[in-house]
């Protein structure tokens, strides 16, 4: 029980990191809690349900038809409310009224194009069958979460740190005014951010359809939360953090379900408790956001 | 001595004063509930709430349409017949969308008693939902028709204004499924509940009544209500190396771990889930053939008829007419629930002689025993627990490229044998 507990916990805790890397981004660059979050990963997850479904296409390939678009979609939501959020005196407190209303938006849109009932794919990214890691069974779709998380997180490490865009974001990250002054071009910079941001959470929605179960219109809350929650544990705005998070939560949670399942949805969060108690600034908060 | 005659004086005042004002409100008291056909009201507004999106969205719209099928039903016929009145009335229906939130439920529930003055209240479904009604109709002194909401803790001595008209209080449900196990002689058996009182109850039951065999079971834990990944949960079953799994969930939780059976490497001889029975057309769905086949459930109405009924239609009768009225909704328990909890009320109007809600309590209470629907007999404890309906044991089986559930125990109403242990591949 102790070994399935540790490598569960790691393949969802990549998961859980992955989810919420785009949070993390979104935060780290433009200071935003986009609480919508959680919806986009929702739309990710009937894109792949839909592709599944009526095109018979793996649910997977939902990623490369997701990021484009989620891109596109994210830097022009940027171009559309950035200058109404830079008008306000309160941006941070408008931004996360704004970000409600899209939450509320997308759920009554996905309400209204998808079933009210919770979707379910009944075949697994590579087939029905277990895959045995260790000597252990695993539900497919777990080593398979962790095989997309991974080499996504890695493309994002290394757009932030072997690129000159990345170079920018973490400027930016670091101090918008400093960034303004030597000459990045902010707004650019930050509309990508979002989009990549935006595109991260759409494609963790191709791998949640299965982590979760299923996808239902009133599950993006939900997911939110559990990605605050990893992205806090790890650093809020590092997104090397939100994968440190991601693992926490991730054998918290595993750990918790094999020895006393009914605490499993309360251990992950007591620990995020006694992360802001011991370290208020995350578990790798301080490392990144000062660099 | 004169400051005693006052007193005196004053008191009889007052004793005179009370009994006019006492005898003044017993007789608007008389005049509101022991009504003539002049004075009665131009409808009967029956209230609920139902949840069109959320994790009882799928079994809270058919209630809501059994229930819309009954008020349709009675306006049909010209509306209701209320006995206080000595006349059939027209009946309204006001609902409000709760969104699988107990927190809106909750202020909509108030709405529904102090804004429209409902007559009669049918809660959303299940336990979750209905938790904050008992507590307001309560208050209000309002009578409460609870459809779906079979959790023990509801129904106490003190509270008259709650009669379960519709499901099975359901700690009594595990009844036939503990005696099927020890029919089978089945020793070893893991049970995962989920942290409600619906499940709660059940998982209770199952454990006294199988320790009550000489059987404790080998795994019993319970785990939140929100689960929806179980890999971690059914590898910790699996160590113990039961010959039943009995999962007592939502239908929420249920998918995802038909789901994640055969995927997380487990086989086992016998794996039981609450919902397949109750929406067999979503499992159908969402599970699908292979997961779901050779499970086992509760079998509920249609699945188990009622051909003869004293009350509305029979089950046969429903099922074509619903699915008439209602032709994208499959005929399920949840809206079997929601008309048969309304023929409850409608007895209730039928047979109070006051228009008040304890009077429509008191003939509920004087129906029970006597009365059968067409999801099966109303009885009910003192408290108001439903007691009557009986739960089968059903056991799905793949038919013509779908399932089809068939009950297997008691014996007396097995439509098949039981095919223990479920065939491997």
């Amino acid at each position: 029980m102790v070994l399935y507990a540790l490598i569960a916990g790691v393949l969802i805790g990549l998961f859980y990191g992955f989810a919420a890397l785009g949070l993390s981004l979104a935060f780290g660059v433009l200071r935003v809690v986009n609480i919508a979050h959680g919806d986009v990963i929702v739309l990710g997850s009937y894109l792949a349900y839909e592709l599944s479904t009526q095109a018979h296409i793996n649910p997977l390939f939902a990623i490369p038809i997701a990021v484009p678009l989620a891109v596109a979609l994210g830097m022009a939501f940027y171009r559309f409310v950035a200058p109404s959020l830079g008008r306000s005196s309160d941006p941070e407190m408008v931004s996360l009224i704004l970000f409600f209303g899209v939450s509320q938006v997308i759920e009554a849109l996905a309400t209204i194009g998808f079933s009210v009932n919770q979707d379910t794919l009944l075949t697994g990214p590579i087939g029905n069958g277990a895959v045995r890691i260790l000597g252990q069974s695993f539900p497919n779709y777990y080593p398979a979460a962790a095989a997309v998380a991974v080499p996504g997180a890695l493309l994002v490490m290394f757009y932030l740190y072997r690129s000159r865009l990345g170079l920018a974001t973490r400027a930016l990250m670091s101090s918008r005014a400093d960034a303004m002054l030597s000459g990045i071009d902010v707004d650019r910079t930050s509309a990508l951010s979002f989009g990549i941001a935006l595109a991260l959470a759409a494609s963790a929605g191709a791998l949640s359809v299965y982590v979760n179960g299923g996808v239902a219109p009133t599950d993006g809350p939900g997911l939110t939360t559990t990605a605050f929650a990893v992205v806090v544990i790890g650093g809020l705005g590092n997104p090397g953090g939100a994968l440190v998070g991601g693992l926490v939560f991730g054998l918290a949670e595993q750990f918790a379900q094999s020895y006393e399942p009914n605490w499993a949805g309360l251990v992950p969060y007591v620990l995020l408790l006694a992360v802001m108690l011991v370290k208020p600034e995350g578990l790798l908060g301080r490392r990144v956001r000062y660099a | 001595m004169k400051v005693h005659r006052r007193l005196l004086g004053l008191a009889g005042v007052c004793a005179a004063t009370g009994g006019v004002v006492a005898i003044a409100a017993t007789q608007a008291q008389a005049g509101h509930t022991r009504a003539s056909a002049a004075s009665a009201p131009k409808q009967i507004v029956v209230g609920t709430l139902y949840a069109s999106s959320g994790a009882y969205a799928a079994d809270s719209i058919p209630q809501y349409d059994g229930v819309k099928f009954w008020v349709n039903q009675m306006n049909k016929q010209g509306g209701v017949y209320v006995a206080a009145y000595k006349k059939k009335i027209h009946v309204k229906l006001v609902a409000y969308n709760d969104q699988s939130s107990p927190t809106t439920a909750a202020t909509l529930y108030s709405q529904l008693i102090t804004q429209n003055h409902v007559n009669i209240m049918i809660p959303d479904f299940g336990s979750v939902l209905t938790a904050p009604a008992v507590s307001i109709a309560q208050d209000h002194h309002q009578l409460l028709f609870d459809a779906t909401a079979s959790g023990t803790v509801f129904f106490t001595p003190n509270n008259p204004y709650i009669v379960g008209a519709g499901i099975r209080n359901s700690a009594f449900w595990p009844d036939p499924l503990v005696q099927f196990l020890v029919a089978k002689h089945i020793k070893k058996i893991a049970i995962l509940y989920d942290a409600n009182d619906f499940d709660a109850a059940q998982a209770a039951t199952l454990d006294h009544g199988l320790i009550a065999h000489g059987v404790k079971p080998v795994y019993y834990q319970s785990t939140a209500t929100t689960t929806t990944t179980y890999g971690t949960l059914i590898d910790s079953i699996a160590a113990t190396n039961p010959q039943a799994v009995i999962e007592l969930g939502y239908n929420t939780n249920d998918i995802p771990f038909l789901n994640t059976l055969p995927s997380a490497g487990h086989k086992f001889n016998m794996v039981f889930t609450v919902f397949p029975g109750q929406l067999p057309q979503l499992f159908q769905q969402q599970v699908g053939t292979k997961n779901l086949g050779y499970t086992y459930t509760y079998a509920t109405p249609p699945l188990v008829p009622y051909p003869k009924v004293n009350l509305g239609l029979n089950t046969a009768q429903f099922s074509r007419a619903f699915k008439a009225a209602f032709p994208s909704q499959a005929v399920d328990y949840p809206a079997m629930a929601g008309y048969g909890t309304a023929l409850i009320a409608q007895e209730a109007l039928n047979k109070a002689t006051s228009f008040s809600q304890l009077a429509m309590r008191r003939a509920v209470g004087n129906a029970s025993g006597k009365l059968t629907t067409a999801i099966g007999q109303f009885k009910i404890t003192k408290d108001g627990e439903e007691e009557g309906e009986f739960l089968p044991v059903g056991q799905v089986f793949p038919s013509h490229g779908g399932t089809a559930i068939k009950v297997v125990y008691p014996t007396n109403l097995a439509t098949t044998k039981a095919k223990y242990p479920a065939p491997k591949g």
